[in-house]
């Protein structure tokens, strides 16, 4: 594995990326006004299923609006950070807030394979129902939780030191001991 | 009497802090972002911008002050190295410039939904001034000379 993310860091647009210039941290900005843009169009939909905002809109106008717009953003916001990635694979994939991250990559991929037969491929059904159901409150409140996670993740990668990186079980005994005053 | 700024003296202070500025951050350029989408019609959402401006107003101003309060922590962490980066100051500039466009130009083009040129222009602003913010921040720490 390791052999692979050195291979792939070496090559010569991922070495360049790497590089004493400003490449690197041009795409660490986009990547970051991309979650800004894309991260509001989430929090609208989140907002919207969970009943804390835009009630003057129905779910499936929401919903249905920002599909493509999230995509979009999920496209150029993904794009941005696979090049990051890759130009530090090695560093990357040996520290752990990154292997977190990847892992709650994941389990949005899943949630969007739970809610979207349920929640987001009809939201016409939701708008029908007295009160917001119960699995759209789930979806959203889900999904918030999992971004804001992804958005910590994201920020503490740059805090482990690598390779070789901050294990978990290092990583705790750090809380332990900040708990401890 | 010496008193040690607990932000300094605790590892995991500095990057709570900066995780809760980014996320206030993130919160409300987010929603910004979305009225100024609206403005220029490339997410024609039902709300007109008005409607948008009203409903997000409380979620731009409490991530907008978790970010402004949670930066002001990360400033007392080393103030000579930020008040003499040149990243800094432009991110202070265009934030400052950002926050009063929003409240007065902005504001009163997304209340009279107005998508003319001229409203089309400050949402094209608005978006680039946001995004100087996040520019600005990120290359605090990648740019060494100052003043």
């Amino acid at each position: 594995m390791m052999t692979i993310a050195i291979w792939i860091e070496n090559t010569p647009f991922f070495a360049y990326i790497r590089g004493s210039g400003y490449e690197f941290p041009t795409l660490l900005a986009l990547h970051l006004v991309g979650l800004a843009f894309f991260g509001g169009m989430i929090l609208l939909t989140d907002l919207r299923l969970l009943g804390w905002g835009l009630r003057g809109s129905t779910i499936a106008g929401i919903v249905n609006t920002l599909r493509w717009p999230k995509r979009i953003g999920f496209l150029w916001v993904g794009t941005c950070g696979f090049i990051l990635a890759m130009s530090k694979a090695e560093g990357y994939f040996l520290n752990t807030f990154f292997q977190l991250k990847v892992t709650l990559l994941f389990l949005v991929f899943v949630h969007a394979m739970i809610f979207r037969p349920l929640v987001y491929n009809h939201p016409e059904e939701l708008d029908k129902a007295p009160e917001i159901p119960g699995r759209a409150k789930l979806a959203g409140a889900l999904s918030l939780f999992l971004w804001l996670s992804i958005l910590t993740m994201g920020r503490s990668i740059g805090y482990m030191s690598s390779p070789g990186g901050l294990h978990y079980t290092e990583l705790l005994k750090t809380i332990l001991k900040f708990g401890r005053g | 009497m010496l008193v040690s700024n607990p932000i300094n003296s605790f590892e995991l202070v500095f990057p709570i802090m900066e995780v809760f500025h980014i996320a206030g951050f993130a919160v409300a350029i987010g929603v910004t972002a979305a009225v100024d989408f609206r403005i220029l019609g490339i997410v024609p959402l039902q709300q007109t911008p008005s409607q948008l401006a009203k409903s997000t107003q409380f979620w731009m101003l409490g991530g907008l002050l978790v970010a402004i309060f949670s930066g002001m922590e990360l400033y007392t962490s080393d103030p000579d190295m930020y008040y003499t980066n040149w990243s800094f100051l432009i991110k202070m500039a265009c934030m400052v410039i950002a926050i009063v466009l929003n409240y007065t130009i902005h504001r009163k083009v997304a209340q009279a939904d107005d998508t003319s040129g001229g409203a089309k222009a400050v949402a094209w602003i608005s978006l680039v001034l946001w995004a100087s913010v996040i520019f600005g921040g990120i290359f605090i720490a990648f740019i060494r000379g100052g003043l």
